[in-house]
């Protein structure tokens, strides 16, 4: 019996009873679209968190406001705590030699508008440095230049997409915009880059730290960046920073993190997320299983007595075996693609319904549904197949009628 | 040649022991046609599945071709089957949703035969029992006489030397019913051995041979020329 047989006859045998095979589709096909979105889901949550915090970057000491009581989580606010100020940033890069370079960092949001335009953006407070500890590329212009700390200028660097928005095709360097109501000149636009550190900065636009701060009508920075030489201890250099912040602040009420210490405690959270994902998903494909496997005994004892007759004019059990596993798996298959798309279809309405949920089903889900559903098929579709192949053809033949 | 030495089929049921089959030692040779009548519940079933390789004996040999039955595993038995043995029903057994070419052309699958030649042996066979107008058709479409015909098609696509017959004639009329027993005699001139069981004398009587079977004990044999009717078939002898 060549390959094509066995599949005609089970495609033949499927289209005789559609209502049940649609039926047992259904339930393959809610399984795998479970699956897709799901992995989607928790695959966005992944990218979401990981962009934030892995372009820190390993070199890297992140300080913000706000007392951190478990190690290397994420800050809690816990009463009102000391600013963190220009002058921490300053002292932090002269009094410790493992510090290259201190980047402070505030963070607003401000209407940003040129002529008729207007755009809500996040306005970065910081200095040259910042361009430096994230890499940044410039698509014209130059970036912030090296001005007066505690008082700023009127100059804006402007995110790729918040420049086109505004701009259109006119070059925007040497332009005036309003910034939060000042009026600033564009002195560059930032080349696309993405989300990085929870920041899309093709939305933001940056200004110096000082005018940062005066937009925001604060005098506590949101973050700083600390760049610690190469080859020191991150640990130990955590440590002096949080010490020199103690001394000068009274208390501690910074947070200090590395970019390690945050991956590993969001790698758990995310690692029992993807436990869950991946239990849900095998119970939906378990059910799924097991419909097949019902709808395969139901199938099996119908056709008792065609079995019987199968094996009278000498078909081997390997081949009656054959003929039910493949409609099992024929049936899972077809769900398990059924499902794909619509999945797939429900995660692209779902995003252009919710833009701000980022949601992509992972490509290894993909092959796993693939894979996982021809093993559902196979793993439930034995028992029935089994059962036919072993029938006593007597019995089975006197069974049908 | 079929041989038969002392078979016994045994059904234990709880405390109950049923004898289908007792004693039971004949020899057929090649070509024979043998008719087995007897009433219902005496084993005309069961010692045809144990000829056909359907059933086995709970007692006793049986040699098909010289070959010991008992001693074959699965895959050798659908071998035989598939060969050397063509069943036909009483009812039929097609399967409703092929059409009767396709039905035909069944043990030709199972035997890994290409496509093409399945086709035209399978249009050949049809056309032997006057069927190939209703090649595409589907059983359902089909008369009984009909669809017993294509069941005969289907028996002998695999040219097997022993062909079957479990009441044949039961779900016909007596038109379709002498159409298809004359099938079964042409193929039985052609040398098939063929065995038919049966209630009725007037098919019994186109055999060589008549067993007749009572409790799962062949009672009597008897030529087919020598039935007339039932009662002296069944009576005490
Ligand atoms: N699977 C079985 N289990 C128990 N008894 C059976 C089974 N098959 C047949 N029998 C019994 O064996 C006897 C012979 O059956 P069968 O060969 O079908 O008779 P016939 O074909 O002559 O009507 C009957 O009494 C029947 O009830
Ligand atoms: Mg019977």
């Amino acid at each position: 019996m060549t390959g094509s047989d066995l599949m005609r006859f089970a495609v033949n045998a499927l289209a005789q009873h559609r209502r049940r095979t649609l039926l047992s589709l259904l339930g393959v096909v809610v399984g795998v679209v479970a699956v897709v979105s799901l992995t989607a889901l928790g695959e966005g949550a992944r990218r979401f968190v990981t962009d934030q915090f892995a372009s820190l970057g390993s070199d890297v000491l992140m300080a913000m406001p706000g007392r951190n009581e478990t190690t290397g989580g994420l800050p809690f606010a816990g009463g009102v705590p000391n600013d963190l100020t220009l002058e921490d940033a300053r002292s932090i890069e002269r009094q410790i030699p493992d510090i290259q370079r201190s980047v402070p960092i505030s963070a607003s949001t401000a209407d940003v508008s040129r002529k008729q335009r207007s755009r809500q953006a996040l306005v970065v407070g910081s200095t040259p440095g910042f361009r430096r500890v994230r890499d940044l590329q410039m698509l014209s212009g130059s970036f912030l230049p090296i001005v007066d700390l505690e008082r700023g200028a009127p100059i804006v660097v402007l995110g790729q997409k918040i420049a086109r928005e505004l701009f259109e095709e006119t070059e925007p360097v040497g332009q005036p915009v309003r910034v939060g109501g000042s009026r600033m000149r564009v002195i560059g636009v930032l080349a696309g880059r993405g989300v990085q550190m929870g920041l899309n900065l093709d939305d933001s636009v940056v200004v110096p730290v000082a005018t940062g701060l005066r937009l925001a009508n604060r005098a506590s920075l949101t973050r700083l960046l600390l760049e610690v030489r190469p080859g020191a201890d991150m640990e130990a250099v955590k440590e002096q920073v949080i010490d020199l912040l103690d001394d000068r602040h009274g208390e501690k009420d910074v947070t200090v993190i590395t970019q390690e210490a945050v991956m590993s405690s969001l790698s758990s959270i995310l690692q029992v997320l993807t436990l869950v994902v991946a239990g849900i998903a095998a119970i939906s494909l378990t059910v799924a299983g097991i419909g097949i496997m019902n709808v395969m005994l139901v199938s099996v004892s119908e056709r008792t007595s065609e079995v019987g007759l199968l094996k009278a004019l000498g078909a081997t059990r390997r081949q009656i075996l054959l003929i039910f596993l493949l409609e099992a798996v024929l049936l899972s298959l077809a769900g398990g693609v059924v499902g794909l798309a619509t999945g797939w279809l429900a995660v692209e309405v779902g995003t252009a319904i919710y833009p701000s949920v980022p949601a992509t089903p992972p490509m290894w889900a993909v092959w796993a549904v693939i894979g996982v559903s021809f093993g559902t098929g196979t793993l439930f579709g034995v028992l029935p197949a089994w059962r036919a192949a072993r029938l006593d053809p007597v019995a089975a033949l006197q069974g049908g009628h | 040649m079929i041989v038969l030495e002392d078979v016994w089929r045994t059904y234990e049921m709880g405390e109950e022991v049923l004898h289908a089959l007792r004693e039971v030692s004949e020899p057929i040779p090649d070509g024979e046609h043998v008719a087995i009548m007897g009433p219902s519940g005496s084993g005309k079933s069961t010692l045809l599945n144990i000829v056909g390789c359907l059933d086995s004996p709970t007692r006793g040999r049986y040699q098909l071709d010289g070959r010991e039955v008992a001693s074959l595993d699965s895959d050798e038995l659908a071998e035989v089957r598939l060969h050397r043995i063509g069943f036909i029903f009483q009812s039929f057994h097609l399967v409703p949703r092929l059409t009767a070419l396709e039905n035909v052309a069944l043990p030709m699958v199972f035997a890994g035969i290409p496509p093409a030649e399945r086709r035209k042996r399978a249009e050949a066979t049809l056309e032997r029992v006057g069927l190939m107008p209703w090649a595409g058709h589907r059983p359902g479409e089909l008369s009984g006489g009909q669809k017993q015909r294509v069941a005969i098609a289907r028996a002998t696509i695999m040219e097997p030397g022993l062909l079957l017959a479990d009441e044949p004639t039961g779900n016909l009329d007596t038109q379709s019913g002498s159409q298809v027993l004359n099938l079964l005699d042409r193929l039985n001139g052609e040398g098939k051995t063929l065995l038919v069981v049966t209630h009725d004398p007037n098919v019994a009587r186109r055999a060589d041979r008549v067993l007749v079977l009572r409790d799962g004990e062949i009672v009597r044999r008897v030529e087919g020329s020598q039935v007339s009717d039932l009662a002296t078939l069944f009576g005490e002898t």
